[in-house]
């Protein structure tokens, strides 16, 4: 090296244009990293920063890699020599398997749920809703830290799942397959279990509400293995048959309705009270009866009419308008000034939005508006099924699936009716919720239905017949129309007294309904308006003026 | 700025706010004077969206916290009395959550945190997890992350429970500094020689109702006792001082303590020192004389009568 000035500099000029380089590219990088850290959701951001200090993680992790290095050895040594010629993939999947499905199926579910628990407990929630956070964005940062989570303990496991690969006897598309199952068990169970989060605001409850938590997912841990193992041993052949990937598509449009619901349900109940809390759930089951109703159809085109489509059909749709309508019905039937304000102005959206608003009139009538279109779809899929006679519904009775359907909807529309009137009462003395209403509509059919089956079978418990005892009975009638037909000697009484029992509760709900009926639209607060008409401003750039004829409004 | 109209709030049978009205305006400080279980933090509670109320609204910038919580909460930084910080987050990680949950990015993010830290004197101590903070370090990070979204209002429950005289005096120079950069504060304290001087409005309130409102020396002047307190030390005879006022004076409340004689009576100047001349004539030897005006401790002592639900 000499010591040259200008050789010096000449040296060293390459290298440092490459630093630069290097630099330069390194800062764009950091600048991109930082804006995209920027975009995600905060609480994604603070919870991957906990985590990654976490014991629980560490320690799961840490688990996770050492039971998945020691089954491989473990296995290896099992198999023998056989390693190098047998299809020895399947069984050591199903080990690895095992290891990653506990901590997606139960550590990483019961995390989110502790998340969201912790932090109301610990009254850091407090903090956190009055951040300019929506509800939507909580719900969605818990999630993405579950799944954050998730990825990582998948991405510690997936060398050995390459490994069962390489040992052959199992297929890409299996591998695929039951990490995309339990993948989507995880995230489903996550959700689940952060709706659960947001349930219990007293201490009893919550622990109440964990110990079930753990037990569901115990049960889902222990339900989830044996579909794994029959996927991974049996998969494959499916794998050809068009009716496997539809069966897939149906379970995969459930999961993700419900989903869905689930999540809406969990962040409306955490929006504040005078929100419109309701609207979207109510959009999410309709569009859940909408599939529903699709996925039947094609059912009952695949199987030629088959009557066993349209019971099936029934009793989800029934047990579904059922089940929305009793949380429904747990409403307040008082408008928020603010949710007045976003009501429909015009005629049509009156007549058609209306039912989508809060509150429990509302909510009955959606909920009966759907039963009313279970008896219609059915009774479609009835006169067609009667009209065009298959190979597959020769023994076809119309009047059994009619009954079935039409029984369905003024059972739950009197169990509905009547939980409405109740609530009602019960309001004027005490604060009433939607788990009130829900218990009130389980209080409900098991006294209606145990009491007089209770009845029945303490004076001859030999006796299985059905009797005039069991109208008020919804599980036992329905039973009995789904394997008997209507009952002959009741049948008169039946199809008078279930009906108008639920017109009369409908009749007594009317004045409440109208009540919630005469809510009209207001005008938002001036001060809220002046804030509105701002913001507009600020998105709109200003409008370029003409002065004179010869202006071309380009300035 | 913040205006309380007609709030009411029930628990059951219990009524812990009833009927509440007052208004703060930018760039004062509003102190909520009570006794435990007055009502207090149930009405900041109610302002920070954090609970709805019975009856009546509440309003942060003409937005009601009732109907537009989320407008309301852009506005306004709550410190309750107490922070539970996260685990495994340290204090510049618990401010830059804050930030990005009211929506702060990039630079600006960096330099409300920055901004904050330097404010509550907690800048070396960024790296510090929140969970091994001591009480007034927790109370300096409550008042940042209030402070993280620079909101016009700020709530603030019993800010200064549990810190030392230093921390105290620091916290009341910081609330103090924040009204005069025109924010409106209301604060509640049991401390209420500390109110007094920082706060320019006072608000009363006991088993839920507002008692009094008004500056300090609206409220003193309102409740005033007309009678002085009077305070005389002597070297010794404060018993035959006492026997001797109580013959030759309208007093009341008369205390005899060692060597400290109080008592209360009406009077002007001139007649304060007719008596402590009458009394140096009649042989008594007096250390010290002095008459002093109500504070608002013992305005707040008057008004309220010491009851909780």
């Amino acid at each position: 090296m000499t010591t040259d000035a200008e050789t010096i500099t000449i040296e060293v000029e390459p290298a440092t244009v490459a630093g630069e380089t290097v630099h330069a590219t390194v800062g764009r990088v950091e600048r991109l990293l930082v804006a995209l850290g920027d975009r995600l959701n905060p609480i994604l951001v603070k919870e991957t920063r906990q985590s990654l200090k976490s014991r629980q993680f560490v320690i799961t992790f840490t688990l996770l890699l050492l039971c998945g290095w020691v089954w491989s050895l473990l296995g290896v040594a099992l198999i023998g020599p056989g390693v190098y010629c047998g299809t020895h993939g399947p069984t050591m999947f199903v080990g690895y398997y095992l290891i990653l499905a506990f901590p997606l199926l139960v550590v990483v579910p019961y995390s989110a749920f502790r998340s969201l628990a912790a932090e109301q407990e610990e009254r850091t929630y407090e903090m956190l809703s009055i951040t300019a956070l929506t509800p939507r964005q909580i719900v969605r940062g818990k999630l993405g830290s579950a799944a954050l989570q998730m990825l990582v303990y998948l991405s510690a496991i997936t060398p050995c799942l390459a490994f069962t690969y390489m040992l052959r006897g199992l297929s890409f598309p299996t591998i695929l397959m039951v990490v995309f199952y339990v993948a989507v068990g995880s995230l489903s169970l996550s959700m689940i279990c952060l709706f659960l989060g947001t349930l219990p605001t007293e201490k009893y409850l919550q622990v109440i509400v964990s110990v079930l938590a753990i037990v569901g997912l115990f049960l889902a841990f222990c339900f989830g293995c044996p579909i794994a193992i029959a996927i991974t041993f049996e998969g494959e052949g499916q794998f050809r048959d068009a009716d496997f990937w539809i069966a897939n598509a149906a379970i995969m449009t459930f999961v993700a309705g419900y989903f869905v619901m689930i999540f809406e349900a969990a962040a409306a109940r955490i929006t504040f009270a005078s929100d419109n809390r309701s609207m979207r759930l109510r959009a999410v089951m309709l569009a859940q009866f909408a599939l529903w109703a699709a996925w039947m159809t094609y059912a009952w085109v695949l199987n030629k009419g088959e009557e066993g489509v349209i019971y099936c059909f029934v009793f989800f749709a029934v047990l579904h308008w059922y089940a929305t309508g009793a949380m429904m019905t747990g409403e307040s039937p008082e408008l928020s000034l603010r949710v007045r304000r976003q009501l429909p102005r015009s005629g049509l959206g009156r007549v058609f939005l209306t039912w989508f608003n809060p509150g429990p009139g509302t909510g009955y009538v959606f909920a009966l508006a759907g039963l009313l279109g279970t008896l219609a779809i059915a009774i479609i899929g009835i006169v067609l099924g009667d009209l065009f006679p298959t190979g597959h519904n020769q023994f076809f009775h119309p009047d059994r699936p009619f009954w079935f359907a039409a029984m369905g909807l003024c059972y739950a529309a009197f169990f509905l009716g009547l939980g409405v009137l109740v609530l009602r009462a019960a309001r004027r003395r005490m604060p009433v919720g939607i788990v009130t209403a829900v218990l009130l509509q389980a209080v409900l059919v098991m006294t209606f239905s145990g009491i007089p089956a209770l009845i029945h079978w303490m004076s001859d418990y030999r006796d299985q017949s059905y009797s005039l005892a069991q109208i008020a009975s919804p599980i036992w009638t329905l039973i009995h129309i789904l394997s008997d037909g209507m009952p002959a000697a009741e049948e008169p009484l039946l199809i008078t007294l279930v009906p108008l029992a639920a017109l009369a509760v409908l009749v007594a709900n009317v004045p409440g309904i109208v009540k919630e009926l005469r809510f009209v639209r207001i005008a938002a607060p001036e001060r809220v308006a002046e804030e509105d008409a701002d913001l507009a401003a600020q998105k709109t750039p200003p409008q370029p003026t003409r002065k004179s004829p010869w202006d071309d409004g380009q300035g | 700025m913040i205006e309380l109209q007609g709030l009411h709030r029930y628990f059951g049978t219990t009524r812990a706010v009833e009927g509440v009205s007052f208004a703060v305006a930018p760039g004062q400080v509003f102190g909520y004077i009570g006794p435990n279980g007055a009502g207090k933090t149930t009405s900041m509670r109610i302002l920070a969206t954090l609970d709805a109320p019975t009856a009546g609204d509440a309003t942060v910038d003409g937005f009601s916290v009732v109907n537009d919580p989320d407008r309301v909460r852009h506005r306004l930084g709550f410190m309750p009395d107490f922070l539970v910080a996260y685990p495994n987050v340290n204090i510049q990680e618990y401010l830059d959550f804050f930030a990005r949950a009211y929506r702060l990015r990039g630079k600006e993010r960096l330099r409300a945190v920055n901004r904050v830290m330097g404010f509550t004197g907690l800048d070396k101590l960024a790296e510090k997890p929140t969970t091994g903070l001591s009480k007034g370090m927790k109370q300096r990070l409550a008042l940042g992350r209030a402070l993280i979204h620079d909101p016009a209002v700020l709530v603030l429950d019993e800010p200064a429970a549990g810190l030392d005289p230093r921390a105290r005096i620091e916290l009341r120079g910081m609330i103090r500094q924040l009204a005069n950069d025109g924010k409106t504060v209301l604060v509640s304290s049991h401390i209420l020689t500390e109110l007094a001087e920082i706060c320019d409005v006072v608000g009363i309130i006991e088993r839920g109702r507002l008692l009094a409102v008004g500056t300090v020396d609206e409220i003193q002047r309102r409740h005033q006792d007309p009678r002085n307190l009077v305070e005389i030390h002597v070297l010794d005879g404060a018993g035959s001082l006492g026997t001797w006022l109580a013959e030759h004076q309208e007093v009341d409340g008369l205390v005899v303590d060692g060597r400290r004689v109080q008592f209360s009576h009406r009077s002007m100047p001139e007649q304060d020192a007719a008596l402590l001349r009458a009394m140096i004539e009649a042989g008594f030897q007096v250390v010290a004389f002095g008459t002093r005006r109500q504070s608002l401790e013992d305005v707040f002592m008057q008004v309220t009568k010491g009851l909780v639900q």
